[in-house]
C-alpha cells in the first residue's frame, strides 16, 4: 500500500467512527440513568438519575472524542520538528 | 433485510427444512436457516475452498495464486505491525487477518444478485465485536494483570468518581458505535439496492450504488480491521 492510501485509512478510522461514538456514548449515558430511575428505583427518583446518566453521557462522549484529537497531537508535533 | 432471491433459501426449502420469515425465526432449526447464517456459513466455506484451490500447496517459487495471497497476508501483517508492534501481531494476526477476510467477503457478496450480506444483520457484527470488545480486556489484563484498572480511573484519586462512570460509558461506546457501523453501512447499501432495483432496475439505476457498494465494503472492513488493532495495542499499553 503506497503511503498515501495508508494515510487516508488511518484518518478514515480515526475520524470516521466519531460520529458514531460520540452519539453511542450518550445514548448507553441516557440509557443507564432512565434504566436506574424507572427499573433499580421504580421512578421513584425520576427526573435526577436520567439527568445524571445523560450529563455522564455527554462527558463520555467528548471525552473519546478529545482523546482522537489528543491521539494525533504528539504525532503532529514530531512530525512538525522534522519537517 | 430480505431480498427477493436468496438461493441458499430456495434450496434449503426445497430440501423441506423450515425457512423462518421474519428476520429471527422461532425453532432453534428455523434460526439455523436464517439467511444471515446460511450466507455466513457459505463465506465460510467459500474462504476455506477458494484459498485451499487457490494456494494447493505451498511452493518456492510462487504460482499465480500463491502470489496474490502472498500479496494479501504480507500486506496485512505489516500493516498490523506497523500499528500495533511485531510480538503483539504474531500472537493475534490469525485472528484479525480472519476478521479482515470474512468481513471483506461478507461484504461484497451481498453485491452479487442471490446472495445476501451476513454483516447487515446485527447478530453477526454483534458477534464479531463481542470477541474483539472481550479480547481487548483479556489482553489488557494479561499485559498488566489486576492493574489494569488504572486504565479506568484516571490519573489522580479524586477525580475517580468522575472519570470511572465516563470510562466504562466509553468503553461500552466502542462497542456499540463499531457493531452499530458496519451493520448500518452494509444494511444501508443494501436496502438502496433492493429499492433502487424495485424502483428503475430495468435502466441499471443500481449500478453507480453498486460501484460505490463495492468501496463502503472495503472502507468499512478496513475501519473495522484498523480499530481492532487500534483497540488491542491501546489495551496493552501503560495508563495514561
Amino acid at each position: 500500500m503506497s503511503d498515501i492510501k495508508r494515510e487516508f485509512v488511518h484518518l478514515l478510522a480515526n475520524y470516521g467512527h466519531i460520529g458514531f461514538t460520540f452519539a453511542a456514548a450518550i445514548i448507553i449515558g441516557l440509557g443507564g440513568g432512565i434504566y436506574l430511575d424507572q427499573k433499580i428505583f421504580d421512578g421513584r427518583t425520576a427526573p435526577w438519575f436520567t439527568f445524571i446518566g445523560l450529563a455522564f453521557g455527554i462527558a463520555a462522549a467528548y471525552k473519546s472524542l478529545f482523546e482522537i484529537l489528543w491521539l494525533n497531537k504528539k504525532k503532529d508535533e514530531k512530525s512538525d520538528k522534522e519537517g | 433485510m430480505e431480498h427477493p432471491i436468496l438461493f441458499i433459501s430456495i434450496i434449503l426449502e426445497k430440501l423441506g427444512l423450515p425457512i423462518p420469515h421474519g428476520p429471527v425465526g422461532h425453532t432453534f432449526i428455523e434460526q439455523l436457516c436464517a439467511p444471515y447464517m446460511t450466507y455466513t456459513w457459505f463465506v465460510m466455506v467459500f474462504l476455506l475452498f477458494v484459498v485451499k484451490l487457490t494456494l494447493g500447496d505451498l511452493e518456492i517459487v510462487p504460482g499465480k495464486g500463491q502470489n496474490f495471497w502472498e500479496i494479501v497476508i504480507g500486506g496485512l501483517d505489516s500493516f498490523f505491525a506497523e500499528n500495533m508492534g511485531r510480538e503483539m501481531t504474531d500472537k493475534l494476526f490469525p485472528m484479525i487477518a480472519t476478521f479482515g477476510l470474512y468481513i471483506v467477503v461478507a461484504n461484497l457478496i451481498g453485491l452479487i444478485p442471490g446472495f445476501m450480506s451476513p454483516t447487515s444483520s446485527i447478530n453477526t457484527t454483534l458477534a464479531l465485536t463481542l470477541i474483539v470488545w472481550v479480547t481487548h480486556h483479556i489482553i489488557g489484563f494479561r499485559a498488566h494483570g489486576l492493574n489494569y484498572y488504572k486504565h479506568f480511573i484516571g490519573p489522580v484519586w479524586w477525580l475517580i468518581p468522575l472519570l470511572l462512570p465516563i470510562e466504562i460509558i466509553s468503553n461500552l461506546a466502542r462497542m456499540l458505535s463499531l457493531s452499530i457501523r458496519l451493520f448500518g453501512n452494509i444494511m444501508a447499501k443494501e436496502t438502496l439496492l433492493a429499492i433502487l432495483f424495485m424502483l428503475a432496475g430495468a435502466f441499471f439505476a443500481p449500478l453507480p450504488i453498486m460501484i460505490l457498494g463495492v468501496l463502503v465494503s472495503l472502507v468499512q472492513a478496513m475501519v473495522f480491521v484498523l480499530l481492532t488493532v487500534v483497540y488491542f495495542s491501546q489495551a496493552a499499553e501503560h495508563a495514561h
